[in-house]
């Protein structure tokens, strides 16, 4: 008899307890009572744990056992929401910091918000509904923490969670055929990519960059990868030393990047043609499309230079050394603007940290050569721009030889690409024609400026012959007209 | 020479002109400077001619050249410029002191008239000439001139058309213009000019009424060879100073190309010649009874400039010897009114 | 009769040295006015004022597929006659550094030399640093003349 008391207890306790520590979720008992794979994944969900119910999502009476009851449509059953009730249904609490709150949740409450102004949230090819819905990145019923190792969206998982849509081909057809389908492949051969597939969190994966949930058109100026916005995306990880700390690699990118010609173009002039990170470093893959590696991506933008470098001298010198073509002289981020500093045998210019006179004496007589030439060009264009300003405040009419000052301007220019030639003649060859047009021009200021002298000096000799003219004439009419006087009283003493 | 030409009877005559000597003589050189100035602009038309295209896409750059390349072409063009000035200056100079000592009574009526007709000659020779630089300024100053004729009643849109070869100011107009300066205008201005002067050869210098009737006293007389004449001389070679330091320290602008397409520039106003009568516009408002603004203050000046060139023949006590007060107070309104306005109009 | 005879010798030398300054002062005087206008009448080096702004030469003389830098005032203009035989002319002050650009007929665009800058056959800067398009101008053939002015 005890026996038997005691297993009811029991029984009752324990059936109890279930009552209870459901919170009364008929539902999942029913449910996970049929074996459905619903339930089973919601066991792990974190809204389970939080004590929520099915009813909380699909609505209906949870605590009620009669199916009829409790899946009842006028006691506020929803069945399973579709399209974009999905997502207003998941809004309805997270979208409400209040309710948020009193689950001792301190998540973001912005999410649909934010969705709606990201690409995702254009229609999908049914016209009904949004393209994505949470459900669709976050999985639906065994939703955890982003942080929690299971979550699709965990950084490790991230990668195949977002493939799933946009390494197919054919479904990203119908939104953007244009949108390239390789992005995961590329990625695996980037460090990032790389250490993802070895199980590090940390590197960047699609939500680091590309955000989460307010995803924009790389076109669109608010996107965290417009190239404006770009170096600030990559530097929230590369610039934060403490994250760095186990990858020894310097963290003064950004830094340096921002006083570089690129950066200041780039972030302070907002000009997006010039280079972001992804310029240099690619996009997902390792390097640009089309680029050995980073150190010969210069020339895809200047080509000229690259060019003339690749048929230089110093190509063949700088891989047998294993330099880095561009970056050797001109530096990586923090790129200046590139002056004729540059360029020489002192102690700043950048050649003679190979070149000095008794190791390789050809290479420093060059350099010190196209220096002089590059001195010699420039002060001869600012001579040339002084006399005509001169001259022209003089008042004298120059706009011919102003108009030939931009050849010389041009010269200067084009001698700068010519230097990564490192070619004595054929730099001489752009200089030379150069100097004979400013000296032309110079020619021209200064006979300008000596005609002002010429008139003055003209007008002053005039007025003295004009004025010894006048001065015999007023004396020789004051002579003449003596003697008519002197006459005509003789003429009067006569008679 | 003497044998082939018989100038006996030429130099005869002319030893036996006179000019009149009082307190008024001052004023007889002033026709003297206005031919000499006149020579002056000839001879330096003629050198720019050699050098000057005519057309909207040479006439600006024409005269850069002028300015710039060619040998003492800054100063040839920069007299022609300010001579233009100078000579309707004198030239006003000259009327005023016709006006005023009433040369202009009998027997010297033809000599007035022709001396108006030079001098609406004179202001057309300006006009003309002022958009031969086809710059910015003369574009527009000639368009708002041209607008300017066409509101005259009835002939007003015929005589715009006329004037600028078209409806608008083109490089038609620029042709005729050309045209009109270099040619026709010298031509008419020789033929008066002659008239002009051989009347006053035939006529000798008028004296102004009052000033004493004694020609025959010596000492109120000087011969014109040689008194005068050097005298002329030495009057002529101060101004021909004066015109070439104009000419250096104030060298004549060339401003900017004119563009068909651009705004009017701000302010823009005409040559001071035109400016009393353009600020008068100005000051006339838009309705006057049943008369447009800008058709009455035309017709007034047109009226007054024919009353003006008509006043030998309606100051008939001139011919008598007898002075009228009212004229000399009409001519010294006139001169004050032009110097106001003139003013007024610069400092706008 | 005898007081008027005598010309005291002073008056002479005065009026002697009056007669040379005169004579001299004439001739240098003339000689003033004459050489500035022999000067101007010497033809100078540059024969005359050169094809200028507006009109750009002779239709004919323009090939197919080829361009050409024109004066534009002070400014230079590329006149281009394209393949299809049309007209365009722009600034040929490139927008990066302003060098002159070139029509290069292998690529059919606008070229910059100085930084390999290309600008298509409607100004538009299409590859390297320049920023901005180039201006357009205005083309017209007035009977055989190509005449190039400011676009509206």
């Amino acid at each position: 008899m005890k026996k038997y008391i005691l297993y009811t207890l029991s029984v009752v306790v324990i059936f109890a307890q279930q009552v209870f520590a459901s919170g009364g979720d008929q539902c999942f008992t029913c449910h996970d009572g049929l074996g459905d794979k619903e339930s089973s994944g919601y066991k792990h969900d974190i809204h389970f744990i939080k004590g929520i119910s099915c009813a909380g999502c699909h609505g209906g009476n949870s605590n009620s056992e009669d199916m009829e009851k409790a899946m009842d449509k006028n006691g506020g059953y929803n069945g399973v929401p579709k399209g974009d009730d999905i997502s207003k249904t998941c809004a309805g609490c997270h979208a409400d910091s209040a309710r948020m709150k009193s689950f001792g949740s301190s998540l973001p409450t912005n999410q649909w918000e934010m969705l709606q102004t990201s690409v995702h949230a254009r229609l999908s090819t049914n016209g009904q509904e949004h393209i994505v819905q949470c459900i669709t990145c976050h999985g639906v019923h065994g939703i955890v923490s982003v942080k929690d190792p299971a979550s699709p969206v965990y950084p490790l998982n991230i990668v195949k969670t977002c493939t799933k849509c946009h390494s197919d081909a054919a479904f990203m057809r119908n939104y953007n055929p244009s949108l390239p389908v390789d992005q995961e492949a590329k990625y695996r051969t980037s460090v990032h990519g790389q250490l993802n597939a070895k199980g590090d969190p940390k590197p960047a994966a699609c939500a680091s960059c590309h955000g989460s949930h307010d995803i924009r058109s790389a076109k669109d100026a608010k996107s965290r990868i417009y190239p404006v916005n770009l170096p600030s995306t990559c530097s929230n990880c590369h610039s934060n030393a403490a994250y760095m700390k186990a990858y020894n690699i310097p963290t003064d990118q950004y830094a340096k990047f921002s006083r570089s010609v690129h950066g200041i173009d780039l972030l302070e002039k907002h000009d997006a043609s010039a280079p972001a990170c992804n310029s240099c470093h690619g996009n997902h893959g390792a390097a640009p499309p089309g680029v050995e590696s980073v150190s010969k991506v210069c020339g895809t933008c200047h080509a000229l230079n690259a060019d003339l470098f690749s048929g230089s001298p110093h190509k063949k010198a700088f891989d047998d050394k294993k330099l880095p073509e561009c970056e050797t002289c001109h530096g990586n981020h923090e790129i200046a603007a590139a002056t004729k500093a540059l360029l020489g045998t002192s102690k700043d210019a950048v050649c003679s940290r190979c070149h000095d006179q008794q190791t390789n004496p050809k290479g420093y007589e060059v350099a010190g050569v196209m220096r002089a030439l590059t001195d010699s060009l420039e002060s001869q264009e600012d001579l040339a721009t002084v006399l005509l300003g001169k001259a022209e405040q003089k008042g004298m009419e120059v706009s011919e030889s102003r108009f030939k000052l931009r050849d010389v301007h041009q010269a200067r220019l084009q001698s700068r690409t010519m230097v990564h030639a490192f070619d004595e003649a054929k730099f001489r060859e752009v200089v030379d024609k150069g100097l004979k047009t400013s000296a032309g021009v110079v020619e021209e200021g200064q006979h300008a400026i000596n005609e002002y002298y010429f008139r003055r000096w003209g007008l002053g000799i005039s007025t003295i012959i004009i004025t010894m003219v006048a001065v015999a004439l007023y004396f020789t009419i004051k002579g003449i007209e003596r003697k008519q006087r002197n006459a005509l009283k003789s003429n009067i003493i006569k008679k | 020479m003497n044998e082939r030409v018989e100038l006996d009877d030429l130099v005869d005559f002319m030893g036996k002109k006179y000019v009149p000597q009082h307190s008024h003589s001052v004023w007889y050189y002033f026709g003297g400077v206005s031919l000499f100035l006149f020579i002056i602009q000839v001879v330096t038309g003629i050198l720019l001619l050699l050098y000057y295209k005519s057309g909207e896409d040479l006439s600006f750059e024409s005269i850069q050249f002028i300015m710039s390349k060619v040998q003492f072409g800054w100063l040839i063009r920069s007299i022609h410029s300010w001579t233009a000035n100078l000579f309707i200056l004198s030239a006003m100079v000259h009327m005023f002191s016709v006006y005023f000592g009433k040369a202009y009574r009998k027997p010297r009526e033809v000599t007035w008239l022709t001396g108006m007709l030079m001098f609406f000659l004179a202001l057309a020779f300006g006009f003309s000439g002022y958009l031969l630089p086809w710059n910015e300024l003369a574009f527009f100053a000639t368009k708002v001139g041209t607008d300017i004729a066409g509101v005259v009643p009835f002939i007003g849109k015929p005589i715009m058309q006329l004037l600028r070869s078209g409806e608008d100011v083109t490089g038609a107009t620029l042709s005729r213009f050309f045209g009109f300066h270099v040619a026709v205008f010298p031509g008419i201005f020789t033929v008066l000019l002659g008239i002009h002067l051989l009347l006053v050869q035939r006529q000798g210098m008028s004296e102004p009424l009052g000033a004493g009737d004694d020609v025959k006293s010596d000492q109120k007389r000087m011969p014109f060879f040689p008194n005068f004449m050097l005298r002329d001389l030495l009057l002529w070679l101060i101004v021909l100073n004066l015109i070439a330091i104009l000419a250096v320290f104030f060298p004549w602008e060339l401003g900017k190309k004119a563009d068909a397409f651009a705004p009017a520039p701000a302010g823009i106003k005409p040559e001071w010649y035109f400016l009393f009568m353009f600020q008068t516009l100005k000051y006339i408002p838009g309705k006057l009874w049943i008369f447009d603004g800008e058709v009455f203050g035309i017709m007034l000046f047109g009226l007054a400039g024919l009353l003006w060139m008509l006043i030998p023949f309606w100051d008939r006590k001139s011919s008598r010897g007898e002075q009228t007060r009212f004229i000399n107070y009409i001519g010294l309104f006139v001169i004050m009114y032009i110097m106001i306005f003139t003013i007024i109009g610069w400092l706008a | 009769m005898n007081s008027n005879e005598e010309i005291p010798q002073g008056h002479d030398e005065r009026r002697t040295f009056l007669k040379i300054l005169l004579s001299g002062g004439l001739i240098a005087l003339g000689g003033s006015i004459l050489y500035p206008i022999l000067a101007y009448l010497k033809p100078p080096k540059q024969g005359e004022v050169e094809v200028t702004s507006v009109k750009a030469g002779k239709l004919s003389e323009l090939e197919k597929d080829s361009g050409k830098i024109v004066k534009f005032g002070t400014k230079p203009v590329i006149l281009i006659r394209t393949a299809n035989n049309e007209l365009r002319a722009f600034s040929a002050t490139c927008t990066h550094l302003e060098c002159t650009v070139q029509y290069k007929k292998d690529l059919g665009l606008i070229w910059c030399a100085c930084h390999n800058g290309k600008y298509d056959l409607n100004g538009r800067n299409v590859s390297g640093p320049p920023p901005r398009p180039l201006d357009e101008y205005r083309v017209v053939v007035q009977g055989e003349e190509v005449l190039i002015s400011k676009k509206v």
